[in-house]
This record gives structure tokens, sequence and C-alpha cells, in this order.
């Protein structure tokens, strides 16, 4: 009896905690990416970050893509033109499919991952363009338990519940980019009240760092402003760069779960 | 001195004409504002001596920061052309449908079945 009890507990609350209460199915977030160097504001890039459903023959799943293309001045010298895309489950946002197809300036890369949660395996391909032709590279990869891709990964984070959370806790999350495992480190610093473009919000202020990659390094360098509501929107980004810092201000938001 | 002040200033100058030029063009406010000191530092000494070189100084400052200045006020942010992009993002979801339908989506499921089932047998043992 007690056992069952236990197992019957613990079922409840994993389920709880696996459910998607932040990200709805038709969701669109508009940010313009910009160079800031001594306060000089130069808006280089649009990103948009879109949720739809797609239904197969035998399930509906949460396609999450992340878009980033450059205004049409930086087209000419750099053009940048960025898919992402990560076909995850609706409750648990488990990723299952992952892709990555960017094309910037004349240097072009597609990658694809397969996800097999049971025997923790991944099936990548990578294709490069070369002046000499197209290059496939076939690859399994095996990963841990919790190890998702990069797009699912930061939908993960805004489903957390950071309500919950103290000043200074940190939590780590593995991803697979480039056939390799990551490990996002992201510490809640505090709760802090920022005017943006959809208007004043509350938000939590989240510090993100790679743990062994040399990019997003350093302590509190890398913040992201999430929404003290219940959908969490990423608002506003500041990442430390060689001079100067880049950042992600939210343009607009639509089509929200809550 | 009064050389090296013309040649700070005459480098300041053509690296915020070089700027204004480009999509970076608000940071040509910088070399502009540091050319333009740096003439009127040289001017300052000059005293009596020629003064051209200065004025070249303060002709390009003048022509970079207009141009940036026109450029900050009616330049705006607009994307360009996301056609290709578009038809990329319908294309890769057409074959992604494709992908999954080969893929046993159930499977998530007994993942977190076997989550469950781990933290639980844990549990269990410890509570043995």
């Amino acid at each position: 009896m007690k056992r069952t009890f236990l197992a019957l507990t613990l079922f409840v609350s994993s389920f709880i905690v696996g459910q998607n209460t932040s990200i709805g199915t038709n969701e669109k977030l508009t940010f313009s990416a910009s160079y800031n160097m001594s306060g000089l504001l130069t808006e280089i890039a649009q990103v948009t970050m879109e949720t739809s459903e797609v239904k197969t023959s035998s399930s509906t799943l949460l396609r999450l893509k992340c878009s980033a293309a450059t205004y049409s001045s930086f087209d000419s010298y750099f053009k940048i033109r960025d898919l992402y895309e990560s076909y995850v489950s609706p409750t648990s946002l488990t990723p299952f499919l992952y892709k990555r197809d960017i094309n910037e300036g004349t240097y072009n890369k597609f990658e694809q991952y397969k996800f097999n949660h049971k025997s923790r395996n991944v099936e990548s391909i990578m294709r490069k363009k070369k002046k000499s032709g197209d290059l496939e590279y076939k690859n399994n990869v095996k990963i841990g338990y919790n190890t998702r891709d990069l797009v699912s990964t930061i939908y993960h984070i805004r489903n957390l519940d950071i309500h919950k959370a103290k000043p200074g806790d940190s939590q780590n999350f593995t991803f697979l980019f480039d056939n390799e495992e990551l490990i996002l480190n992201v510490k809640y610093i505090s709760k802090e009240t920022i005017s943006t473009n959809i208007g004043k919000k509350e938000c939590y202020k989240l510090a993100i760092s790679l743990k062994n990659d040399n990019s997003l390094k350093g302590n509190n360098d890398n913040i992201l402003w999430l929404t003290a509501d219940a959908n969490k929107i990423p608002v506003y980004a500041k990442f430390k760069i060689a001079v100067g810092t880049g950042e992600l201000k939210i343009k607009s938001a639509t089509g929200l779960k809550n | 001195m009064k050389r090296l002040f013309i040649i700070l200033g005459f480098i300041s100058a053509v690296l915020a004409v070089i700027l204004s030029v480009t999509p970076f063009s608000k940071i040509a406010y910088i070399p502009g504002i540091a050319a333009f000191v740096f003439g009127l530092i040289a001017f300052y000494l000059a005293k009596q001596s020629s003064k051209k070189p200065i004025q070249l100084i303060f002709l390009l400052t003048i022509i970079s920061l207009s141009l940036t200045t026109y450029k900050a006020i009616f330049n705006k942010a607009e994307l360009g052309n996301t056609q290709t992009l578009e038809l990329k993002e319908k294309e890769s979801e057409e074959k992604a449908i494709e992908e999954l339908e080969g893929l046993d989506l159930d499977e998530f499921e007994g993942v977190e079945d076997i989550q469950f089932d781990d933290q639980t047998q844990k549990e269990l043992e410890t509570q043995n």
C-alpha cells in the first residue's frame, strides 16, 4: 500500500513537472539583434521565435522555429539567413528532430539530429558546402539522459518554475551542438523591472554561461531577462563580445499561451 | 607636436568617413569627434603656419558626421529579401514531417516512464 501510494505520488509529481505551461502553439516573438558600442546602437538582424503544431499520421508535435535574417543594409556586406528548428513533444518539450540550416555570407552548413531517447542515441547528419562540392558526414552520437538540442533547451528554460528559485540558484542543461554535448549554466540573479517595446515588465534576471566552451564565458556577462509571468517571454538579452556588447530586444509578441 | 595632431586628426577623419558609409555608421561618431578635437588642437598649435591640412581634417569630419546623422535619422532597419528563407522553412517542415513519420514517436512517453520507474525504483530501494 505504501509502495503504491509512493509510486502514485511520484508519477503525478513527475507528470506535473514535465508539463508545458508557458509555450503556446501559435506563438510568435520578434526580436532585434543589435551591436552596442559605447551606447551607439547598431541594429543588425531580426530574430524570430515561432511555434506551430505539426501533425504526423500518428501524433501531433510542436515545431519550435528560430530564424535570423540581417537587415537590408547589412545584406550586401554579410548576409545571414539562419534557420533553427526543433520538433518536440507539446507536453514535455522533449525533442525528436532538430535541424539547423545556416547561411552566413559564403558559409553554409546543414545539421540534423534525430533523437532516440530510449537508446540515448542521436543520428546526426552534417552537410557543408564547399567549392569542390557538398560534403556529408553521418554520425551516431551517444547522449546523456537529459540532453536536448539548442532550440528546445531555450524553450525548456522558459518552462522552468523560476518563481520557486532563490537568487543565486543555478541549474545546468546539457545540449548537443556540432555533435558535442555542451553544458549551459543558468543562474537566477534577481527580479528586475525593465521597459521594453511591449511595455514595462517585471522580469527574472538570469545569467547564462557555457561550462565547456569558449563562447558565452564569464560570470554574469551574459544576461537574459524573462518576464516574471506565466509566459516567461525572453524580452531582453545582453551578451559580452570582444568590443562592446551584443543585445537582443523584443519587438513584438503574439499568440501567447497565458 | 602640430604634425602629430594633424596625422592623428587625418587618420581619425578618414576612419570616420569609411565607417560612415558602412552599416556601422553610428560608430563613426567616435573617430569623427576625435578628428574634430585633434583638428582643433592642431589649429590652435598652427598659429601663422599653413592650415590647409587642418581644413581637410575638418572637411572630412563634417562629411562623415553629416552622413552618419542623415543615416541615423532617415535609414530605418528593414528586412531585405527573405523569400528564400521562407521557402526553405516550408520545405524543411515538409521534409521534417517525412522524417518524423519514420520515427517511433511513442517512445518519448516511454522515456518519461523510464525516468519515473528509475526514480521510483531508487526511492523504493532507499525506503526498504
